[in-house]
């Protein structure tokens, strides 16, 4: 199982400036079975309503410093954090225990460009 | 042309001036935004030079006068608070090529001056008096009311703008590098982002009067509704989301008492208002808000930080300055509009002012009840800028435009929109109006 | 921490240079005899630049207040968050105060009214700056 948290705001292609990497991206990774969600300084209620605009069915919607409570409330091989930013994204992520990418690592990503993923999500 | 700075002798500094001489015969008509960005795009015309022209045209325009007849200007030179122009990077060609500069670089970019405005705004035939009024809108219109009220200028327009880059406030500059200069480190070697100063004296006043972080969140939820009224200002443009008291509780700490939405968001505006002597105001397009009184706070803290003791000594006197210049009493307040950029602070301006009878310590509990714009009690009927974004501006457009019936979504309903006052920004050092819908 | 470096300047050398002796000094008008802290051109209380010297202080404070910063905007203390940022007051006068990392105790676990005692820690450049550092009691075992 992989989990992957996406920053929005500078990552995603709806952000705040826009990123490179499309909300279709995030679609399809939920399709495969991943373990989807938004880590952000969006208020969790507007991370909320994006995802639900974009008919999304994401597994968490967190602010930024709350990886750590992501990672111990689902249970994945691998955690990964998307982000744009070295001090609002890497650091806290590497901390938090994820491995952290930048959204144009995540492209080359095969589960995300192409993707096949494990079971369905299990939930501590 | 030269610009002055205001000299001291333009404020009203002090308590024991008795009432304001020009009371109720200086008056802001005209109103002018220019719309929000987060971040310059590159794009001349929506540099900070070029948005501070679109709001000042349309202050004229919505003041219903001839761009010959405006005699004044006053403004900020300074349009930043932390975003800094990279050195080295060139100045755009674009820049260049649409717009007249001066002899300085960033002038227009990074900067904006009173030769600058004047180069491009060439309909302005008769400016005569230009002035500065650093720091923000609060400073500048106190200089033009009193600039008009003195006769220096007849009609004159009040502009502050703000510029945004790429990358994150503060974090260039000094901040980036391995030494400072020795006074500086004094206070910058400890690391402490702006909102600090603010986060400790706010938690002093919790440890004081026994209140918490968390009963902020009405009063976060109350701006940021309000702000979403606003259609100039940036949530409402760009990205129209609430904070609900969960969003405000769930933040991340910045520096803890002070969170992420206890901070606002820097970005590109401009805003001008029209300003002329009650007089001439009665033939304009626009109903005329009347002056009341300006007033000035210059206490400054003993050592590095404003103590509560010395934050609350300071709000009741600039409360009484305001007062008593303007002849009016806490009572007479429709609603208020004092600075929110820090929200801990606004607690601390409005026990001052004992609005709605509030004593010091009172106000977190205030917030818990309805302080909304249709209520008796309205706190911050603008939003200020957690609802509308870093500008230090809403609350005086705010007042304007609810003293003139012209609030929109916003217009408060629950008093009568009669005597407002508004300022900033800090407790100790800013500058305060009182507006009214009467000259008397 | 990794504190900046610090160059000195004409208005703060004799504290930066005192740092580096291991005194703190605080600058003293000495016809109002009252401390004053940052250091100014003139004394604020009589307007004077005459009689403006440096006093040594003891070296003991109290906690006065503090926050935790999460978000610092100092590049080279961001690897350290989030970090205590404390406001002590000198015992000499209670209304001059200096900020504080101190060192030891945890992060948001700030004994608001302890004592604490001077100490001087490194910058980036070897400039030393007073640094503070709470006083325990006989028998805690903090």
């Amino acid at each position: 199982m992989i989990l992957i948290s996406f920053d929005i705001d500078g990552t995603l292609v709806v952000g705040d400036p826009p990123g490179i990497l499309e909300v279709d991206l995030v679609r399809a990774a939920k399709n495969q079975g991943l373990l989807v969600g938004s880590c952000s300084d969006r208020p969790i209620s507007a991370q909320r309503a994006l995802w639900k605009q974009h008919g999304i069915e994401v597994d968490f919607t967190v602010s930024k410093h709350m990886l750590a409570d992501v990672k111990a409330q689902f249970e994945a091989a691998v955690y990964y954090h998307v982000g744009d930013r070295e001090d609002l994204d890497k650091r806290p992520a590497e901390r938090a225990g994820f491995e952290f990418l930048w959204p144009h690592e995540a492209l080359e990503m095969p589960w995300l460009s192409r993707g096949s993923c494990g079971a369905a999500t299990k939930q501590r | 042309m030269s610009t002055p700075t205001a000299p001291y002798s333009m404020y009203r500094p002090k308590e024991g001036l008795g009432p304001w001489e020009h009371r109720g015969k200086v008056a802001a008509v005209g109103i002018g935004h220019s719309p929000t960005a987060r971040r310059w795009d590159g794009r001349p015309e929506h540099s900070v030079g070029g948005i501070s022209l679109m709001a000042l045209r349309r202050a004229i325009e919505d003041a219903g006068v001839a761009a010959d007849q405006i005699d004044g200007l006053v403004m900020d030179p300074v349009t930043t608070t932390g975003a800094y122009w990279p050195q080295g990077k060139p100045i755009p060609n674009d820049m260049l090529a649409v717009f007249k500069a001066t002899d300085d670089p960033l002038d227009g970019i990074a900067k904006l001056s009173a030769d600058w405005i004047l180069n491009n705004m060439p309909e302005l035939t008769n400016v005569r008096f230009t002035m500065y009024g650093p720091g923000c809108m609060s400073n500048a219109i106190c200089v033009a009311a009193q600039a008009v009220g003195d006769g220096l200028t007849h009609t004159c327009l009040v502009l502050k703008s703000w510029h945004n880059f790429a990358g994150r406030y503060y974090q260039g500059g000094a901040n980036a590098g391995n030494a400072i200069p020795g006074s500086a480190a004094l206070r910058a070697l400890w690391g402490t982002p702006a909102c600090y100063g603010t986060a400790l004296q706010f938690a002093e006043y919790c440890r004081k009067y026994g209140k918490h972080h968390d009963m902020m969140a009405p009063f976060i939820e109350n701006s940021r509704n309000n702000g979403l009224k606003f259609p100039e200002g940036y949530w409402a443009q760009h990205r129209p989301e609430q904070i609900t008291a969960e969003d405000y509780k769930a933040a991340r700490w910045i520096a803890k008492p002070a969170n992420l939405f206890d901070n606002d968001l820097p970005i590109m505006v401009s805003a001008a208002y029209l300003y002329t002597t009650a007089e001439r105001a009665r033939d304009m397009t626009q109903k005329p808000v009347y002056i009341l009184n300006h007033a000035l706070s210059d206490g400054r803290p003993r050592s590095l930080t404003p103590t509560l003791d010395e934050v609350e000594a300071e709000t009741a006197r600039t409360a009484r300055k305001i007062y008593e210049g303007a002849g009016i009493c806490a009572a007479d307040l429709s609603f208020e509009n004092m600075y929110d950029g820090f929200p801990q602070f606004h607690q601390f301006h409005i026990e001052g002012l004992g609005y709605r009878g509030l004593q010091f310590g009172d106000a977190l509990d205030f917030y818990q009840g309805d302080i909304g714009i249709h209520g008796p009690n309205p706190i911050l009927p603008s939003g200020g800028n957690i609802g509308c974004g870093r500008s230090r501006f809403w609350m005086h457009t705010d007042c304007i435009q609810q003293l003139q019936g012209r609030a929109g979504a916003r217009q408060v309903t629950g008093v009568k929109p009669e005597v407002a006052v508004s300022g900033g920004p800090m407790p100790l050092g800013g500058h305060f109006t009182v507006w009214s819908a009467t000259p008397d | 921490m990794a504190k900046q470096g610090v160059v000195p300047d004409d208005l703060t050398r004799p504290f930066w240079e005192a740092a580096n002796d291991e005194r703190l000094v605080i600058q003293n008008c000495a016809v109002c005899n009252r401390l004053q802290h940052p250091p100014a051109r003139r004394c604020h209380q009589c307007g004077s630049n005459a009689h403006l010297e440096w006093k040594q202080m003891c070296g003991r404070a109290t906690v006065y207040n503090y926050g935790v910063v999460h978000d610092c905007p100092i590049r080279l203390l961001q690897e350290d968050q989030p970090f205590n940022v404390a406001v002590v007051m000198l015992e000499e006068d209670p209304g001059i105060q200096m900020y504080s990392h101190l060192p030891g105790t945890p992060v948001d676990a700030v004994p608001v009214g302890a004592r604490v005692e001077v100490i001087f820690e490194a910058t980036a450049n070897g400039q030393k700056v007073p640094e503070w550092r709470v006083v325990h009691s006989a028998g805690s075992n903090r």
